[in-house]
């Protein structure tokens, strides 16, 4: 090299070399702008997408009938899942594994294709609760399918099966609905309850949700667990519900549908309630398949409507008690009225039949009663505006819905002048002759079983307005005995005693020699059990005829009821028996109202907890352990 | 061979061993809880290949070196328009050949390969200032690569190719003027080039370097995440193996384009202050063996390797904080790779030979 360039060359690389040190010197002005000036607000960036809060879902609390049986259980539930970063992703091997599941491939590809960009963290669900036949099939499965696994849930057991599915209701996971009605409430994928009691005591029995805190990795995989909160499990509940007598109505009942209540008259509580066709909670645990559609949803005989509180009957001539009593109460017939009976009477220009074609003669009220005289009733309606039947209707609470913890309860229709104007605004006058129908239960006037109950509860207490509920008290989990929950406190209207004393003789008298006891059984029972009540049949069609009934269609046969208490002397329950399309209340409800009383104050009193039989053997037995 | 080992230039050697042990224990850090948990093995075989390179060609008189440099160039320049035919399509580039189940990346090779060509023709004739044809000669050595790459397509690789274009006219006397034409050439360039020459995603890349938080999900996701595994390091880190954008994978390409991340993450300001005082001194070292060179054409290529190094660390350095656009250009001893880890050593190892040669006389 010219050692004349020599100068020039290092003058150059001189600047080079600061040039090299002015580039390091900005580089690390850059990382101590990141690293130290602003290292707080990304080292929380960072702790924000690693550190994640999981919820721990709280067990829900059990439910046990009043003698602490229990109706509702929790069991782990095995669900055959695939977690999110194990998906698979090639066309054949989900084609195969749906094959090999059993499951449609094009349903599953497209599952797996959803889920692939839904919520991190939870694993796709491919069969839920699987059963012994459903945990031999995953075993064999996942030896090709290494990527399957097998998680344990809580899932909530209903006992009984059929036993009490319109009281209990079901769980199920909250939908968008109700999430976006409430916001802030629930979280998504929270277990709550949707039907019956479930839902309307979800705030009693759910728990409080625990924390875990948990690392997680760019795919939302945990990694690390530090720390958690744990779940406070729900508390559990005793309902007011007697198992045994719940069991005697579900067999009473087998195919017909209808539905029975029976209230506590201490203090409202519901010792039964059944509803006929029942459902079994158990199946809407899982997803709904069609044949549950079918089975359930689809069906004609509607078995999810809790005719309970939920069916409106007219009451036939168990509605005769209210219009005695606004009779009473108005002064249009004392306790000795007599009224003549020839088998049909005309009002207003129309002939108004009674039950019996050859008429009953002159009948007293505890007569007219006790025999379900038409006549008799029509002509205490006659001298009643309809208002005069709703004020003694409101004043006793007939009018009101009953109030029970149960979710969706119907309104009684005792139809008022201003319900006509509302129901039927083309033709919105009340004509008299609609009185007289109403006077022996017909026409416009429907009743729930619940209110109906609720209304013969009234009848036995001389007056006092309970609230039917099934709400019993909490659980102490330590004792493991109740701790009742507050009772609600009853309206009192006292009925006059002279008044009241004529019903209780004309209710004594149609289990005793009226209507009600033709049935040698119930004369048989009601010796044993003093019971009195009165029968309801309820016309669904209308015939001239009655020769050719027996050949009627079924669904055209009249309802049969039953209301009542029992014993007479100091009573102590109260009920209503509804049987849809069944005949005469006398035939086909009264010794259903007959076998629960014997039930009651018989067999139950002899061996005061019931003994577990049939259907109840297996549902109340701890759960059984897997044979080796 | 005593002498020449004891005549190997200590304070360069130091610093090379240095920067590779703190790149293997980044490695080692980025590959756990991932698939490549042995990357910082199979690293250290290439860096010990690459240091037995380095070694060879320090005991290589560099004048031999530069007389081939000329079928050097060819040979790359088929090498280059081959790999366009035969060479393995990964994620929609040709840039590699595969060879015994190993990939080889041509354009890291030929980077120096034309660096030590043009060197050679324009360190041939002794002037202290360049004259018009031996800068087109020189623009048009360095034009034929850099198309051949761009045709990859490798904007990153072929804008590495640049720094040989500036250092060594200057260093050869490129008048004040010529700068600013060139300067003017490159700004024309980036206009044509951005209307006419750019992909889309290239494109893109330039929008988010402009504006980073546009695109959080995309492209950008990967810078964010980088920054906040930088920030997040504090100054004195989070601990070896233990950041958690690191470890727990937020952090992409953390073996490769992302790999200094890491480092700042774990060690924080102060291991951040190490690397690139390391690197400033490698630099420093490099302009040292330029000044100390016997000739010309050494000098040049000293002074275009420095550049060539200054250039993967601003671009690497800078990309990873945000400062610079995602240009996908390596780091030297810390982002894992056979032909960049090879190619630098023999880079090196020409500059250890000038050095000795300096020294012996």
């Amino acid at each position: 090299m010219d050692p004349r360039q020599r100068p020039l060359l290092h003058r150059r690389l001189g600047v080079l070399k600061a040039l090299a040190w002015s580039l390091v010197a900005g580089l690390i002005l850059i990382y101590a702008w990141l690293q130290l000036v602003r290292h707080g607000e990304f080292q929380q960036l960072a702790m924000q997408q690693a550190v994640k809060i999981r919820p721990i879902a709280a067990p829900r609390g059990l439910v046990l009938d009043r003698n602490g049986h229990r109706l509702v259980d929790n069991r782990r539930a095995l669900h055959l899942v695939i977690q999110r970063e194990d998906l698979p992703t090639r066309a054949d091997v989900i084609e195969s594994l749906a094959l090999a599941l059993e499951l449609d491939p094009a349903a599953l590809a497209r599952k797996i294709q959803s889920y692939r960009f839904a919520g991190k963290g939870r694993p796709l669900v491919l069969k839920e609760n699987l059963d012994d036949a459903g945990i031999a099939l995953a075993e064999r499965v996942r030896s090709r399918f290494p990527f399957l696994s097998v998680d344990v849930a809580p899932r909530r057991v209903y006992l009984g099966d059929e036993l009490a599915g319109h009281v209990l209701g079901y769980v199920g996971e909250v939908d968008e609905e109700l999430m976006k009605a409430k916001p802030g409430v629930f979280r998504l994928g929270e277990t709550i309850g949707k039907e019956g009691f479930e839902a309307s005591g979800n705030d009693k029995l759910k728990g409080v949700d625990g924390q875990r805190r948990i690392l997680v990795d760019q795919l939302g995989t945990e990694v690390a667990h530090f720390g958690q909160t744990d779940a406070v499990a729900g508390r559990s509940l005793y309902l007011t519900l007697d198992a045994g007598l719940q069991k005697i109505l579900q067999d009473a009942y087998g195919e017909e549908a209808g539905a029975a209540v029976v209230l506590d008259l201490r203090d409202g509580g519901i010792l039964a309630m059944y509803s006929s066709p029942s459902y079994d909670p158990n199946l809407f645990l899982n997803r709904l398949s069609q044949e549950m559609v079918d089975r359930y949803l689809n069906n004609p005989t509607r078995p999810m409507l809790n005719r309970a509180i939920q069916g409106i009957y007219a009451p036939g001539s168990t509605f005769k008690l209210l219009v005695a009593l606004a009779g009473l109460e108005k002064g249009v017939i004392t306790p000795q009225t007599v009224i003549y009976c020839a088998g049909k009477k005309n009002f207003y220009g129309r002939d108004f039949r009674c039950d019996k074609p050859t008429g009953h003669g002159g009948l007293s009220l505890v007569q007219a009663i006790a025999q379900s005289c038409d006549v008799y009733f029509y002509e205490v309606a006659s001298r009643m505006d309809i208002d005069d039947l709703y004020a003694t209707a409101e004043k006793y609470g007939f009018t009101d819905r009953t109030g029970v913890d149960l979710p969706q309860e119907k309104r009684t229709r005792i139809p008022s002048r201003a319900w006509k104007r509302k129901a039927a605004p083309k033709d919105p006058k009340w004509y008299a002759g609609e009185t007289i129908s109403v006077g022996i239960g017909q026409g416009a006037v429907g009743v729930t079983p619940i209110g109906l109950a609720r209304f013969y509860a009234m009848l036995a207490t001389r007056g006092k307005v309970l609230t039917p509920h099934l709400f019993y008290g909490f659980r102490n989990d330590q004792s493991n005995e109740l701790e009742p929950a507050p009772v609600p406190v009853p309206r009192d209207t006292p009925l006059d005693p002279r008044n009241w004393a004529t019903l209780d003789e004309g209710l004594y008298e149609v289990v005793q020699g009226g209507t009600a006891a033709a049935n040698p059984l119930i004369r048989e029972i009601a010796r044993e059990a003093p019971f009195v009540g009165k029968t309801g049949t309820a016309q669904v069609a209308t015939f001239v005829d009655k020769s050719h009934y027996a050949r009627q269609a079924k669904h055209l046969k009249d309802h049969a009821l039953f209301a009542g208490y029992a014993p007479r002397d100091r009573p102590q329950i109260a009920f209503a028996v509804v049987v849809e399309n069944a005949g005469f209340g006398s035939t086909a409800a009264a010794p259903i109202a007959a076998k629960l009383v014997k039930y009651w104050f018989v067999d139950r009193v002899r061996n005061p907890l019931p003994p577990p039989r049939g259907r109840m053997v297996d549902p109340f037995a701890p759960p059984a352990e897997a044979a080796p | 061979m005593k002498d020449r080992v004891r005549a190997l230039d200590s304070r360069l050697l130091w610093v090379i061993l240095a920067l590779m042990l703190l790149g293997t224990l980044t490695l080692y850090s980025a590959g756990r809880n991932t698939p490549q948990a042995a990357i910082w093995i199979k690293q250290s075989v290439w860096n010990l290949m690459g240091l037995a390179l380095m070694l060879l060609l320090a005991a290589t008189d560099p004048r031999r070196i530069l007389r081939y440099s000329f079928p050097a160039y060819l040979l790359g320049l088929v090498a280059l328009a081959a790999v366009l035919v035969v060479g393995k399509k990964i994620g929609g580039a040709t840039r590699w050949f595969v060879v015994a189940g190993q990939t080889f990346q041509p354009s890291e090779l030929m980077k120096w390969v034309t660096l030590l060509y043009v060197s050679h023709r324009l360190g041939l004739r002794p002037a202290d200032s360049i004259r018009r044809f031996e800068l087109l000669g020189a623009v048009g050595l360095v034009a034929f690569p850099m198309l051949l790459i761009q045709r990859q397509p490798d904007l990153g690789m072929a804008l590495s190719f640049l720094p040989i274009l500036l250092i060594i006219p200057l260093m050869k006397g490129l008048r004040a003027r010529w700068v600013v034409a060139l300067l003017l050439l490159v700004t024309v360039g980036g206009f044509g080039a951005w209307k006419f020459a750019l992909k889309p995603y290239q494109k893109q890349r330039v929008m988010i370097f402009l504006d980073p938080s546009a695109d959080l999900q995309g492209k950008g996701y990967q810078v964010n995440q980088s920054r906040i595994a930088i920030g997040a390091g504090g100054l004195i880190g989070r601990g070896f193996t233990s950041g958690s954008q690191t470890q727990l994978n937020f952090l992409p390409v953390k073996t490769t384009d992302f790999a200094f991340s890491v480092w700042a993450e774990e060690r924080g300001f102060l291991g951040v202050l190490l690397v690139l005082g390391l690197f400033g001194l490698l630099l420093s070292r490099i302009l040292d063996a330029a000044k100390a060179a016997h000739t010309n054409a050494e000098a040049y290529f000293c002074a275009g390797a420095a550049g060539i190094f200054a250039l993967h660390l601003m671009v690497n350095v800078g990309m990873v904080a945000g400062a610079l656009p995602n240009k996908g250009m390596v780091l030297p001893f810390f982002s894992a790779g056979g032909s960049s880890t090879l190619s630098f050593f023999l880079a090196l190892g020409l500059i250890m030979g000038i050095l000795y040669r300096s020294r012996v006389k």
